[in-house]
This record gives C-alpha cells, structure tokens and sequence, in this order.
C-alpha cells in the first residue's frame, strides 16, 4: 500500500459529531506542564469552564485554569488590559497564599475577533508572563499545544552561544499521555542526557496522591528551567507539530542541534531515534532497552496474522495519527480510514486507503466494515449498532476509562503493549462472530 | 440579536428571592474577572433545551463550545426515534466565517441537517464570537423554519453575557417566544402539568413519574427532561407549572402565568419528605378531592414500600453521623435523604447558599447542627468535635477524610445512579452502606516506609 498523498476535507458545512478541539485547549494544557504556572485563559468564562471539565474527567484529576471572564461589554469597551490585569488583581486579592511561578496567558475566538493587545498588558504585570494567540477558529489542539510551547521558549528563554554537552530538552506533541514523557525522558536519562521537557505533564499530571491540591500547575518544567533552556546541545521534537518550537530554541542558540521524529512508536520509529541518541552518545543503550527491542519484534511475529487480516479505522490529532498507522502498517493491518483533526503536511505520510480531515459522521461509514476502531471515547455510542467491531480508546477525551495519563503507547516497550492490546481486542470480536 | 433590555429585565426578576435582598437594578451578580468559575451563558441554555431529544441542537460558533461538551451528559430519553442528545453539531466556524460572516454556513448546516436527520426542530445557539460579529441569526433560522417546515429556534445565550443561570433564563425566553403556544394538545386533562427545569438526569424523572401516573397527574410537556418539543409547544394548555429545583426558570413560569393563567408552584423530588411534600403540593394547587384523596392513598403505599426496604439500611445506619459540605439546595436536600435513612447530619455548608437555602438548612438540621461559613477551615474541627463517621464533599475535601480515618463519598462527581424520588433513597443507600464499609480511606493513608510512625 503506497501512501495515499491525498488527503482530502470534509466538505460539509458544519460537523456532526466532531473529533475536532479547540486551540484554548491545547494552550492551557500546555501550560499546565509549566510548574507553578496559573494559565489564564483570556476568555468568556464557559471557555475556562469547559476545558476545566474536559481535562478534570480525562485524567481524574483537578485542573488549575482561570479565565478573565470577559463579559459582552468588556468585549466592545476594553482592549484586554482591564479584565487581563482585574483577573490578576482579583486572583491575588481573593488568595493571598498563592504565588504562580508564571502567568500563561492564551487567547480564545472572542479574544481574537475584538483584537486584544495581549502582548502589551504584559509590561503591566510582575510576574513572569507569557502570552499566546489561540483562536479558536483556526487550527485545533495540536497547534494550540504547539503555539504554546513556542511561545514560552520565544518570550522566557535566554539566548546562548555556548552549549552544555548532554544537556537534551524533549518537545513532545499534545497527545502524548503524562508516562509516555516520562518514559522518553528515561531513555535520554539512561543515555547520560540532563534531559528536559517543554511541555512536561510527567510530573504534573501524571495522577498522583499528595495533600495539597494544587491551584497551580502541579509540576512540570520549572520557569528558571525554561530560561536556561538555550544551553542544551540536543533538542528533540516529537511530532511533525514540534517542529516549530525547536527552530525557535535553535534561534535562541544555532549552535543546538536538532533531531526531529514524526513518532516513536512501533520498531522503525524506535530504532531511528534509539539510533541517534547512540550515535550522539557513542554508546550502546541499557541492556533492558535492547531486550525490550527483542520483545517488541516477537510481539509483532505474535500478533502480525490478526493485525494483518484486519481492518481499521484509525482517528485523531495529525501526530498521534502518523505514529498509530505506522505501527499497525509495520505489522500489515489494513487501514480503510485515517480520520484527521484537523490538516497537517505529516498526513501525507499515512499509508492507508483514505486519509482525510472530518469527523466521525464522516468515519462513520468506515467503520462498518472495520474489525477494530481506535479513538477518543465518542465513538463507542456509534459502535453500540456494529458489534463486530472493537474499540480501543486514544486521544482527548476519554471518558470512558481511568487511568488514561499511565497508558503508554511509546518506544519499544510501549509499542509492544499496544500491539498486544490490540491483537487481544481484535480476538474477542474475531472469535465470536 | 442579544437584547439588552431583556439581559436586564431577566436579571431582575421579581419573582426571584435572591432579588429581595438586593437594591432595586442590582440584580444578579455579575462574573468577576479571574474569579469566575463555572460555566457560561451558553452552556446554561445548552442544559435547558439539550434534553430534547427529538430535536438536533446546532451550536453555531467556533470549535470550544460545542468539541467541549458534547456527549458529557446523563441525561435519559424514552423517545424512540434517534437520540440526538448524544450527538455533536456545530458549525465550527473558520476565519473566513468570521472575516465574511457565518449566515451562509449556517443556512446551508441547516439544510443539511433537515436533509439528513429530519428532527422534530432545531434549536441554533449563538455564541461570543458569532454574536460579536454580527451574524443575522434570527432572519437564517426563519428562512430555514419556512423552508423546512419545522420550528428553527434561534437561542440568544452567547457565553459572555453571563454566567449559566442566565442562559437558562434566556432558553427559557427563547422557547416562549418561538415554541409555547404554537400548537394544540390532542386532549386535555383537568390534571395537566408542566414539569419545569428537571432534567432527567440519571433519570431522576423517572422515579417519580410513576406516581404521578398513579394518581392521575398527567404531565403534559417538560422543560425538557424526557422532552419533546411537539409536546411543550402545547404547554399553554397546562394547568399548573412546577418548577422542580430551578430558580433559573421562575421568569418563564412568571410570564406563562400572565399571558396564560397558569399558576405555578416550585418543588423538590430529593428524598421522602420533600417527595410526599411535593406530590400534595401538585394535588393541592390542582386541587380536585377526589385526586387528593388518591395521592394520599398513594404516598401513604409508596412510604410504606419504602420503609419496609429501608429498615435493613435503617438498621446498618444507626448511630451514625454525617458531615456534610457542598454548594446550594445539595446542602439541604442531601441532608433530608440523609435523615431519612436515620443518619445524623450534624454539620452542612451555607458556604455559597441564599438565604431560603440556609433557613432550610437549620430547619432540617436543628438547632445543635453546625451551619459551615467557611466549610474548608471547618470541617476537620467539626469532624473532631461530633465524632461524625463520614463526609459528603467534592473532592477536594477528600485529603480531609483521609486525614480523618473517616468515610467519604464525593458529592459533586457525575452520578451514575438518581437520588430522586422514594427510590432514589435507596440507590443513596446502597452508596452510603459500600462506603461505611470500604477501608480505603484508611488503606490509602497509611504511612509510607520511609517515613516515622
């Protein structure tokens, strides 16, 4: 199967059951995997309140966001200095106790549609500050996620011309999950890397029990971190999004060097990047990384006859896409849809008999005549009418299941997990019907 | 368009006893920047009509809004056709649409749904940015409602006029002006009601609709709990509105009762109590002798029925005592089923209640019960000081259970079963008796090896 190189859009005027989120989002997520930050969504309050619930019920945890609560008349009379700088003051006010490390200030359709001066309020404030212009009717998560974690970088690291050797800084896409950063960074640990990562959720979201529930962002990369950024000598992007926030570090610094991977998931992708790092390192990996390899390569030897005859309809953010279709493809499924986002040049990667942006009104027909279904937890309604057809849930939200920020889909041993899972799901369908 | 003059007059309302304490054009509270927490106009008005099921809700914005929220709702439907609750349609509007305006995609949304999915209506929310750039949301959904046939409601609750509350005020505006009263009942009854602001969450309606049935009650249409907007289009030929549980929409029983004679009366289904209280408060204002005669045959079986079930609950209970700290009229009705099952409430908040909430409060919890201003600082000191056995909060209370060695449920997270009815006290129940009985919260709090006893 040759890459389809046609990826097309839905040409429907609105979408009936959307896959699609929102830029805001993506943002305050972001922000979340700063420490200490307080993201502040310069929005009407629903838009808050909404993503504030969307991520509460995905990972089960508290979600840290405020919203400058725009009301329709500050939306006509005020330029966004007035609520941007009343949240601030009335946040203070109200919790005296609390000192955000930072204060991540995204936009949102309204926000942009009256044409605030964000960056300009910024003078105003005494904390750090940084801001980013996320509309909401351009783009979706992914780029949202994106824009954040280069603007962080543009706006709080400090130039540099000197490297420290070893140092390695992560830029991970959106729909990586709380573990799966944590266990890249591992793997540049175990390789002698100081490693960091832009976002980090490994330590912020990752679920974990402690006595204070935070009114910041639990963990993450600190802001100290993010300034001295400039000094690795590796950065690493993740995600064809990722690419961007990395050329904005290397203009911080053109003496980093960057290693871009679309994915790292299934053997190929694994190999390539597990290559670099020896490569840059002259050193072998940790024995457990090479026998994990080895067990990668039976699980795709164990699970390539129900992968192989089956088919799939696979949707999604463009980079968890790319990195899921390649690993089914490594073993031989055949995937009749790649249900995209939003457009991304990556696609154009997807082998598979049609990749397209829509929605999954769009997939819907797809999935008929497919043995197993990945994405985000509202397409089990749909499957409730095809019970020949499995799911496995990836991608924001998931309603459905706990546990979603330690599910790990990445390098080795997350790919050989992932195929077992889906071999496994694909058995029960097979065998009873 | 968003009119001005009604934001006002809805946050304004008369009928409303938060009003009473106010000066006169102060009004509701206004969202404060940074402060504001909960959801928006929009998503209030989403609550209020999103039962309907026999209609397509179209939300025409940008990706937020609808991505967001979309099948995150219990709410139960019996309607047989295809449930267009648990969809998502949004007109997802680009820079184009809002450079150029949106009317096009939105004519042509409408179209497309009327051509694919044929539902009874279709409700077209507008949202900040669509009201902001002037789309003329009104003329679309009329041409589409001429076109097509069926009513296109536009309802006028973008996000940034106000919190949620308000945009149910403004659905149930939308929904006088373009559905009640448009349409004839097949048959009319002299016990004709309205239910009003209950949702079927969970399918709360459902424990006790059954009794109504029994009686003779017969609800004519909803807003919107297992609703159908053929039916509440009749809702002019009620007798009598109930409220159940919503201030929100006292406006639109108001100016139901001046444009068409309809009484209305406000009510709870939270427990046996307030259950009984609630049926004889319906009979009453409909007030046929025979049909309370029958309601009291009624709820004197149902209870009855119930406390022969809740005697081995009653028995489990005994001597137990609660704490109980969550927002509005949670803080009463919780404490009710709780009593009712023989447990002792001896502390709930009135953190963030009106005062009708916190006379309630006192009423059902007496005279010893702590009323908590500040809840958080409290709740450790009262658990302490009672010796109480379990906690009813949101999560963020949990840290304190587990401090305490004490029980806890989280009030605030998405049930899965109703509270509602004479029922509903027994689905409390079963909760409560699985967590008297789970060690986890002493489990969890152990301390780790690594640190001192």
């Amino acid at each position: 199967m040759e890459p389809s190189r046609t990826v097309f859009t839905s040409q429907k005027p609105l979408q009936v059951n959307p896959i699609k989120h929102s830029q805001p989002m993506g943002s305050t997520l972001a922000f979340l995997g700063v420490k200490e930050c307080m993201p502040l969504m310069h929005a009407a309050q629903g838009c808050a309140s909404y993503t504030k619930v969307f991520f509460t019920r995905h990972f089960n945890e508290p979600i840290a966001v405020r919203n400058t609560s725009v009301s329709d008349i500050t939306a006509v009379l005020d330029g966004g200095d007035y609520s941007i700088l009343m949240a601030i003051e009335n946040i203070q006010e109200k919790e005296k106790n609390l000192k955000p490390s930072m204060i991540g200030l995204h936009t949102t359709g309204l926000t942009e549609t009256k044409g605030d001066d964000v960056r300009g309020v910024g003078t105003h404030i005494e904390i750090p500050y940084v801001y980013v212009n996320t509309p909401d009717y351009e783009g979706g998560m992914e780029s949202g996620w994106a824009l954040t974690a280069t603007a962080i970088i543009e706006q709080l690291t400090l130039p540099a011309t000197e490297v420290k050797p070893n140092k390695l800084v992560l830029l991970p896409h959106v729909s990586m999950q709380p573990i799966e950063v944590e266990k890249i960074k591992c793997l540049c640990e175990d390789f002698g890397f100081e490693t960091y990562a832009l976002p980090d959720l490994s330590t912020s979201l990752d679920g974990y029990w402690e006595e204070a529930q935070g009114k910041l962002a639990n963990g993450g990369i600190t802001v100290d971190q993010i300034r001295d950024l400039a000094t690795s000598s590796v950065v690493v992007s993740i995600g064809a999004s990722m690419k961007k926030s990395a050329l904005a570090l290397q203009a911080k610094n053109p003496a980093i060097e960057h290693l871009h991977f679309d994915h790292l998931m299934g053997l190929e992708g694994c190999d390539n990047f597990v290559g670099a790092l020896m490569k840059i390192r002259q050193a072998d990996p940790k024995p457990l990384v090479k026998r994990w390899r080895a067990r990668l390569q039976d699980a795709m030897l164990d699970t390539h006859f129900l992968i192989g005859t089956s088919h799939f309809v696979v949707t999604g953010e463009p980079d968890m896409l790319v990195g899921l279709c390649a690993m089914l493809r490594s073993v031989g499924g055949t995937i009749t849809a790649a249900v995209s986002t939003v457009y991304s040049d990556v696609l154009e990667t997807i082998e598979a008999e049609n990749v397209f942006v829509g929605d999954l009104e769009d997939a819907r027909e797809y999935m008929q005549n497919a043995d197993l279904v990945i994405s985000n937890f509202h397409a089990e309604r749909i499957l409730h009418s095809y019970l020949h057809t499995a799911l496995v849930i990836r991608g924001f939200p998931n309603y459905e299941e706990l546990g979603n920020q330690l599910k790990n889909d990445q390098l080795y041993e997350g790919s050989t997990y992932f195929l077992f899972e889906i071999a496994n799901e694909l058995r029960k369908v097979k065998h009873e019907h | 368009m968003v009119s001005r003059a009604k934001i006002k007059e809805l946050m304004n309302e008369s009928a409303c006893s938060h009003s009473k304490d106010k000066k006169p054009g102060e009004g509701c509270d206004k969202p404060k920047p940074g402060l504001a927490a909960g959801g928006c106009a929009f998503d209030g008005a989403q609550i209020s009509l999103f039962p309907y099921a026999d209609a397509v809700h179209l939300v025409h914005g940008p990706q937020t809004c609808l991505g967001a929220s979309w099948e995150t709702r219990e709410t139960k439907t019996s309607y047989e056709g295809r449930d267009h609750t648990q969809m998502g349609f949004t007109t997802g509007i680009t820079t184009n649409d809002v450079i150029f305006g949106g009317d096009k995609r939105l004519a042509d949304s409408i179209d497309y749904i009327m051509e694919n999915y044929r539902p009874e209506a279709i409700f077209v929310y507008s949202t900040c940015v669509t009201a902001l750039v002037g789309d003329d949301i009104d003329a679309t959904c009329k041409a589409g409602s001429e076109k097509h046939g069926v009513p296109v409601v536009p309802v006028h609750a973008p996000g940034f006029v106000g919190s949620k509350n308000l945009g149910s005020r403004l659905a149930g505006e939308a929904v006088l002006e373009h559905l009640i009263g448009t349409k004839e009942p097949e048959t009319t009854t002299p016990y004709d009601i309205n239910l009003i602001g209950d949702y079927n969450v969970t399918g709360d309606m459902w424990q006790y609709l059954p009794l109504f049935e029994k009686i003779g009650i017969r609800v004519l249409s909803s807003m919107s709990g297992d609703g159908r907007v053929g039916d509440i289009r009749t809702a002019h030929r009620a007798r009598l509105n109930v409220i159940v549980c919503a201030k929100s929409l006292i406006t639109l029983t108001r100016k139901m009762q001046e444009r068409y004679g309809i009484p209305w009366i406000s009510v709870s289904f939270y427990g046996k109590r307030d259950t009984t209280f609630a049926i004889r408060e319906i009979v009453n204002a409909l007030g046929d002798p025979a049909l309370i005669e029958r309601a009291e045959a009624v709820i004197a079986q149902a209870e009855a029925e119930l406390e022969a079930k809740l005697a081995p609950y009653k028995a489990l209970f005994e001597g137990k005592k609660a704490v109980l700290n969550t927002g509005g009229n949670k803080a009463w009705s919780i404490a009710s089923g709780l009593q009712d099952l023989g447990i002792e409430v001896v502390a709930t908040s009135v953190a963030k209640s009106t005062q009708d909430d916190i006379d309630k409060a006192r009423e059902y919890l007496g005279e010893n019960g702590v009323l908590m201003t500040k809840p958080a600082a409290e709740q450790a000191k009262v658990i302490d000081a009672t010796g109480a056995h379990i906690l009813l909060a949101g999560g963020r209370s949990l840290y304190t259970a587990i401090k305490k060695k004490i029980s806890f449920i989280d009030v605030n997270q998405e049930k899965k079963t109703s509270y509602g009815g004479y029922n509903g006290l027994l689905n409390l129940a079963e909760d409560l008796k699985y967590a008297f009985r789970n060690p986890v919260f002493a489990n969890v709090g152990r301390p780790a090896p690594w640190e001192a006893p």
